[in-house]
């Protein structure tokens, strides 16, 4: 009956574009990050990639080169690679890349809403907005004062309405109150993700519910510590947290609780996955940052994603793994453009 | 020229360039395509190579040539293409050719950016030009409709658009309003977006226009909205205004009385006459500098693609401008022509020197080839490229792969419509040459044409040694049998009765005892037998010409071994094998052609089969004890010696080279200390003369020494019972190969059965059925029968029983014909040569 299955899947909905993201997938080896690192200028690194699989997309460009040009055409790679797949998507794995395209709707709303309130011109603005994340009625924004007026005048016919349900309130916006939105807003998110890839049964609940999983807690545990020392009482802290992770419930409940550093180490020690992420963080020069680890984290965990066939979750983890490895190429150039080479090494290696 | 026989005798050079002649000499060889380099620093990255400005140079002229083609096809300039082949510029030519693509570059892109100023004018004014004109008709609708409430009831309120309307031009003065132009596919976000922003206390009006405007940004052709939104107070507005610019609607301000919309609905048309003008002009001139770069271009591509491609090569060179090349031996004449040339072009005075060295590497595998054998090259390439001077059979496929093909394809029709369309395809071949076909199913076919001519040649051949053309035969030289010597008279009661007659051969005047003069007797065609006496015919003529095939094999494999100095395995392998062959299957063949000679019509009935005949042999029983009739007197003394021949040449097969070598290795034994040294020595004092070849250069063949020792010491470790297993699997490989192998060409009869067969059935089923029919309904039947039987014809006898022959032609040289001598482990040769690129 699998096979069945299989093939099914294979014919009916995705299999060539599984095999397209497998395909995309290959990114720079251990040898090539070497090489990177060793580049003197961009051009260097350009010459470089060129042999990589990234290819000639800095052919056209004149030199010299800078960071902002590397990292728009990297995104711009990412996002045409990412549209052919959307495009020859239908049905479940459509939804299932809309949800990808959410988290960055997400982003770009709240960075539209921020500038706004920081009286900056939308024109300055719409250039940093993700373009995976750009629907018809983002750059309308800033027309709103309070959250209802988002909701209401151009929220309610984006992809985001339903998100968007639990944080309307009359209050004016303000910087506090964005913070919140965003993190109501991806608690909901990833919540109406986890259950709809739950819903979804299978393989792909398998792999995605772990990866979302591990967002959910990763998400907790950042707000918590970012919490400290700031206005956000401890109620309103507890309902930003995403209900979906391992940490949920206990674990949350302890979170909540927490006034320092230390407490949150505490909880999430508690936990055998999350236990080996608190080993040997710290801020001295050297040691890794505790989101450093998390990144590695989570870049295992796409890794793993690729080792099962026959399930949405490569698509998810493609574009995670290329997003850091976008980041990760633009780390190095920023280091070389910069002349910081003590800290070239610190990229995020996908193994 | 080479022969096609073997490949190209190579040899390693090494090249000592002047650094100011080093570019001018990779350009001539470049020219020339007659040397693969290479790469003496494969540890050092591509941009710490020693040319990597010059090549990121290129790479930047590239962009700028890339920059100005696309503007060049943007405006549907075609690019000239004389067919010329530049040669490469000097180094210092690229400075004047990077200043001129570069001022050509600043100059378009000057011109670009003034044209897209000019249009985003012109598009502003045809914008306002378009809202003018559209709110001009909101305005007088609005109008109309307050006539319309004057001179009827004004009392009837109770519809609604009258209501807005005659509201709404009461109160023009009161309401401010908007008007802008928006893109199509946005609008109805807007309208939703405005409608809840505004909490419906606006009011819009949207209306298409019908010409479509031009991006100034990307020249593309978008569809437009106008609308005007009316509204009331400041708040409004300025959140009006906002939406728009969410929305990348362009504003633009429109006065509110009809007088003043018609005074700058004038001032606009005129300012857009003037502009047209100007852009205009814009146009000429940007067309005037592309038309320049459009007739160069191409030759600039190719000078710059050159430049790149010599100083990749020079990348390949360690620091000191020294080359390793492989090059044919038979060229170094030339090569060296080519360094003096490239010498006195750069005005050097000291020349360039050019020096063989020996080497243990194994060389590639260089075959020339013209148009004609490429083919044929190209079907033993698929399956290896041959070993360093191994016998390369593509000399032999060019004669035997269409024989084999025809064989099993024989139609003297079927061939001549094949032969026809590759000779269509070699006659026009310059014009496919020039314009490469784009389909890659064509491109296959012209690249084999030469292989189909032979072939659809061969089929005619063998279709006139069957005798068939679209499975009819011809009677060309009268037939050898006679119907009328069997004495039927007209009334004969045997006649009436039986549909089927036999023809007695043995009854005088019947056979005219000797047979029809070339080919199978067109008699055939109407007798019931004719099958079976075919797949006789057939079977036993594949298996000849398998026994023949393989045998030219193993005398192919005897010359590469006599080539290589192999003696060892030459007699006690081949020798064996040799006679293995030929005791088994050379014998059944012998007894098949004497059987053929020997027996006559007369005794056909008491003919011995020769299927139990090759039984008995091995079953060791005397033919004469079973009450059999011998083929030929003393056949069971014969047969015993040849099976006794052919078991003795199993253990000499096996045996034989292992011990030889084990007592080789026992020899060298003894003195094993000595020699191992000895061997170490003398690879070092080898080696030291290539580091001194070397010069200072590499360190990877200082590092590769001990490598090197090691694999030598390993060598010399004789391992008995690895060479005992592979030479069991060889000798077990051979024994039952020989056999399988004959009863695999036995697909010879199969297919040309098939394929005749299938002929026939098309004719009896298609084409029969209309003939067969008379009058007027018959020739109208058979002109559409046609169609059908020749489409039949093409696509499942031409197209598809083709390709299943040409692959049964392919595995059969593959697997039968090669496995007898061909290693096919080598590389292939690949010069650098501008050609390529």
């Amino acid at each position: 009956l699998n096979f069945v299955f299989f093939i099914y899947f294979a014919v009916n909905t995705s299999g060539f574009l599984e095999g397209l993201v497998r395909g995309f997938k290959n990114g720079l080896s251990k040898e090539d990050y070497r090489h990177l690192t060793q580049c003197d200028t961009l051009e260097d690194l350009k010459l470089h990639l060129q042999g990589t699989g990234y290819g000639h997309f800095l052919a056209n460009e004149p030199s010299p080169l800078t960071v902002s040009v590397i990292d728009e055409k990297l995104r711009e790679k990412l996002v045409i690679e990412f549209e052919y797949i959307r495009n020859h998507a239908y049905k479940d794995l459509a939804t299932f890349l809309d949800f990808i395209k959410y988290s960055y709707m997400i982003d770009n709303i709240i960075l539209l809403i921020t500038g706004t309130l920081h009286q900056r011109q939308l024109s300055e603005l719409l250039p940093k907005c993700h373009p995976l994340g750009i629907f018809d009625q983002m750059e309308t924004v800033t027309i709103a004062s309070t959250t209802a007026d988002l909701y209401n005048a151009i929220l309610v016919d984006s992809p985001l309405a339903p998100f968007f349900k639990e944080c309307i309130s009359e209050e004016d916006l303000n910087e506090m109150n964005i913070e919140i939105i965003r993190n109501t807003l991806y608690k909901a998110y990833l919540e109406a993700f986890y259950d709809w890839c739950q819903q979804k049964g299978g393989a792909t609940a398998d792999v995605m519910c772990e990866i979302l999983a591990f967002e959910a807690d990763r998400r907790s545990i950042i707000i918590t510590i970012n919490s400290f020392g700031t206005e956000l009482t401890k109620e309103d802290r507890a309902k930003l947290y995403p209900r979906r992770g391992k940490l949920y419930p206990d674990g949350l409940l302890e979170l909540s609780k927490a006034d320092e550093y230390e407490a949150v180490k505490r909880v999430s020690e508690l936990y055998a996955e999350y236990k080996p992420l608190f080993d040997g963080t710290g801020n001295n020069p050297g040691d890794k940052t505790l989101e450093d680890k998390f990144f590695e984290h989570e870049v295992t965990l796409n890794v793993n994603s690729f080792m099962q066939q026959f399930q949405y979750g490569v698509f998810y983890s493609y574009v995670k793994l290329k997003e850091q490895e976008c980041r990760n190429i633009i780390w190095i150039a920023e280091c070389i453009a910069q002349r910081h080479r003590a800290k070239i090494d610190s990229y995020i290696p996908i193994m | 020229m080479g022969s096609l026989f073997r490949s190209e005798e190579m040899c390693l050079a090494q090249l000592y360039l002047q650094s100011e002649a080093a570019f001018a000499c990779v350009s001539e060889l470049g020219e020339l395509g007659l040397a693969q380099f290479r790469d003496l620093n494969p540890d050092v990255n591509a941009f710490q190579r020693k040319f990597v400005n010059e090549v990121r140079r290129c790479d930047d002229m590239e962009r700028k040539l890339r920059f100005l083609e696309k503007e060049v096809k943007k405006d549907n300039l075609a690019i000239d293409d004389t067919g010329e082949n530049p040669p490469a510029p000097l180094p210092r030519e690229m400075i004047d050719m990077e200043n001129k693509f570069d001022k050509l570059e600043t100059e378009m892109k000057s011109v670009n950016s003034n044209q897209e100023a000019l249009k985003k004018n012109f598009l502003e004014l045809t914008e306002l030009k378009h809202i003018l004109r559209k709110t001009q008709q909101f305005f007088e609708q609005a109008a109309l409709y307050q006539q319309d409430q004057e001179t009827h009831v004004p009392q009837q309120y109770d519809d609604e658009t009258p209501l807005i309307a005659s509201e709404f031009s009461r109160s023009f003065n009161r309401f401010g309003f908007v008007a802008g132009v928006l893109m199509r596919d946005k609008i109805s976000a807007f309208e939703r977006v405005i409608w809840r922003a505004c909490r419906g206390n606006v009011f819009l009006r949207y209306t298409e226009i019908e010409a479509e405007l031009e991006d100034p940004h990307t020249g593309d052709k978008v569809n437009k909205y106008v609308f005007i939104v009316f509204f009331q107070g400041d708040q409004l507005k300025s959140r009006i205004k906002k939406i728009c610019t969410g929305f990348r609607a362009t504003l633009y301000p429109c006065p509110e009385t009809p007088q003043e919309r018609r005074e700058i609905a004038l001032g606009v048309m005129t300012r857009i006459e003037d502009l047209q003008t100007v852009l205009n002009q814009t146009a000429d001139h940007r067309r005037m500098v592309l038309s320049q770069v459009a007739l160069n271009i191409r030759v600039w591509l190719i000078k710059v693609r050159k430049i790149k491609a010599i100083y990749h090569t020079l990348n390949l060179f360690n620091k000191c401008l020294i080359a390793e090349c492989w090059c044919p031996v038979v060229d170094i004449d030339r090569i060296q022509l080519a360094l003096r040339r490239g010498t006195e072009l750069s005005g050097s005075s000291v020349p360039s020197i050019m020096q063989q060295m020996q080497t243990k590497e194994n060389p590639p595998t260089y075959n020339q080839t013209d148009k004609f054998t490429s083919g044929f090259q190209a079907i033993i390439d698929a399956f290896g490229v041959s070993n360093y001077r191994e016998v390369n059979p593509a000399p032999f496929t060019i004669i035997t792969f269409p024989f084999l093909f025809a064989v099993m394809f024989g139609d003297m029709g079927h061939g001549l419509l094949m032969f026809l369309f590759a000779l269509y395809l070699v006659l026009k071949e310059n014009r496919y040459m020039k314009h490469k076909p784009e389909d890659e199913i064509f491109k296959m076919m012209f690249d084999g044409r030469y292989l189909i001519l032979l072939m659809g040649l061969f089929s005619i051949y063998t279709g006139f040694l069957y005798n068939e053309c679209f499975s009819r035969s011809i009677n060309i030289f009268g037939t050898s049998w006679n119907v009328r010597a069997m004495n039927f008279t007209d009334n004969d009661v045997f006649l009436a009765t039986n549909p089927v007659v036999t023809l007695d051969p043995n009854k005088p005047g019947v056979f005219r005892g000797y047979p029809y003069f070339y080919g199978i007797d067109p008699i055939w065609q109407s007798a019931e037998n004719k099958i079976t006496v075919q797949n006789s015919y057939k079977m036993k003529n594949a298996v000849l010409m398998g026994f023949a095939q393989m045998i030219f094999g193993l005398s192919l494999a005897f010359c590469n071994r006599r080539h290589f100095k192999d003696k060892l395995t030459l007699y006690c392998e081949l020798l064996p094998q040799l006679l293995f062959l030929c005791a088994l299957i050379g014998y059944l063949c012998m007894c098949i052609l004497y059987k053929w000679s020997v027996w006559t019509v007369a005794q056909s009935n008491t003919a011995p089969s020769l299927l139990i005949g090759l039984i008995d042999m091995y079953m060791l029983t005397d033919p004469k004890s079973n009450n059999r009739v011998p083929l030929y007197t003393g056949q069971y003394q014969v047969q015993i010696f040849l099976v006794i021949v052919t078991v003795l040449c199993v253990p000499w097969m096996f045996l034989s080279k292992p011990y030889i070598l084990y007592k080789r290795s026992k020899q060298k034994k003894g003195v094993q200390h000595n020699r191992l040294w000895y061997t170490c020595l003398d690879s070092q004092s080898d080696d030291d003369v290539a580091i001194l070849h070397h010069e200072n250069n590499d360190a990877n063949y200082g590092k590769q020494e001990p490598e090197s020792l090691l694999i030598i010491m390993l060598i010399s470790q004789f391992d008995m019972s690895e060479v005992i297993i592979y030479q069991a699997i060889h000798t077990i490989e051979f024994c039952l190969s020989c056999i399988s192998h004959t009863a695999s060409y036995l697909r010879l009869w199969a297919l040309s059965l098939a394929h005749s067969e299938l002929s026939e059935v098309l004719w009896s089923m298609v084409m029969h059925t209309g003939l067969a029919t008379s009058g007027t309904s018959g020739a109208i039947l058979s002109f559409f029968v046609f169609w059908f039987f020749s489409s039949l014809t093409v696509s499942i006898l031409l197209v598809m029983e083709g390709l299943s022959a040409f692959l049964h032609a392919i595995r059969l040289h593959w697997v039968e014909f090669q496995s007898k001598f061909y290693k096919g482990e080598g590389y292939i040769f690949s010069p650098f040569s501008f050609t390529l690129i």
